[in-house]
């Protein structure tokens, strides 16, 4: 039996459309309403489009004191899952005794707290990391821990792919999870938080986007790959120095030792004895 | 252009070819992660850089789409 009266959804992004399915599909076993929330402006909307197709209410609320004001102000007992998430909830939400929030982290906590974590995990040479599902607290990611799953970190992969293993290793941990939550009977661990813990911030930038041309080409691929998540604006554009010039990384590409090609604004490096990394690149500024 | 197009599709995912809906992402054929895949891949296959500004839902949601989006692009260009 669900002690939640409602369950509000909140986030963008795959896990948040996987979580409104999920909880859509129990809505009848635990008889509770749901609703989601857009907060963000995102360039593509699943989750809405979800909730649209399941006929699931949602609001579009994207000024913070707005959605303060509507968790704050929650009436009756609700489950808040955080899932793709950015809104960081206020003492006066966490406090509120109606609430209890959930939220999904993309690293293995207490490892990596905070923003871009993915990214933070390729750049400091991590070989494995994961995802945690955990209460929260007023604290940001440090609230008690329902379920963690681990992946490994491939030495090729991209900021992106490495977000996109954690969210499916997400929903996997929340499908495991859910019935357990949402009856409150889900066993928890409680975190040991290192005495100086780094949260990471969204303006923290990994390397700051530069590199020169004299580091290791291993360092510069695990930069580039770090920072990338497409033509989402994460990050800046990653530049260096070449010729006296700034010049700034448009592509790069790990290719074979025989697949040079001499083109203008192309750069190779050797990465191993089989294989080079391409960097396209043109002026900065 | 629209084969090498086409082709990329399908190797992204044979589905977005068959697809006769309206909408590859409310259809779960797609998401912003394979946008990214298939962005990278355009911009290899053509050697050109694609604007973020063109990254948009609307110019990903079908296959005719994504051709109409690269003829508009490589329009500009040339």
């Amino acid at each position: 039996m669900s002690i939640y009266e409602k369950v509000i959804v909140i986030g963008h992004g795959k896990i948040a459309g996987e979580v409104i399915e999920h909880v859509y599909k129990s809505q009848k076993k635990y008889n509770y309403s749901m609703v989601y929330i857009a907060h963000e402006k995102t360039s593509f909307k699943s989750a809405v489009g979800i909730c649209g197709r399941l006929h699931v209410p949602y609001y579009t609320i994207e000024d913070e004191k707005e959605l303060t004001c509507y968790f704050s102000h929650a009436a009756s007992r609700c489950l808040v899952i955080s899932a793709g998430n950015h809104y960081l909830f206020p003492e006066i939400v966490t406090e509120n005794p109606n609430v209890t929030i959930i939220n999904f982290h993309n690293a293995l906590l207490p490892e990596f707290p905070g923003r871009n974590a993915p990214s933070w995990a390729i750049f400091e040479n991590e070989k494995e990391t994961g995802i945690t599902w955990h209460y929260v607290m007023r604290q940001v990611d440090a609230g008690d821990i329902i379920i963690q799953k681990k992946c490994r970190i491939t030495p090729d992969i991209r900021a992106y792919e490495l977000t996109e293993k954690l969210m499916r290793l997400a929903y996997e941990g929340f499908s495991e999870k859910f019935d357990e939550i949402i009856e409150n009977r889900a066993m928890v661990k409680r975190q040991i938080l290192p005495v100086k813990r780094r949260i990471y911030k969204s303006t923290d930038i990994p390397g700051m986007c530069r590199f020169n041309l004299d580091d290791s080409p291993e360092y510069i691929y695990r930069l580039l790959r770090a920072v990338d998540y497409g033509k989402y604006n994460i990050f800046p554009q990653v530049t260096t120095q070449h010729q006296r010039k700034e010049i700034r990384i448009n592509r790069y590409r790990k290719v074979l030792s025989d697949a040079i090609e001499e083109k203008a604004g192309r750069l190779y490096l050797p990465l191993d004895e089989k294989y080079l990394l391409r960097l396209s690149w043109s002026e900065a500024g | 252009m629209e084969e090498k197009v086409l082709n990329l599709l399908r190797e992204i995912d044979e589905d977005i070819l068959t697809f006769e809906g309206e909408n590859l992402f409310e259809a779960g054929i797609l998401d912003s992660f394979l946008v990214i895949d298939l962005v990278a891949e355009l911009e290899e296959t053509f050697d050109m850089e694609i604007d973020a500004k063109y990254v948009l839902e609307e110019n990903f949601k079908t296959k005719e789409a994504v051709i109409d989006l690269m003829k508009k692009i490589i329009g500009n260009i040339e």
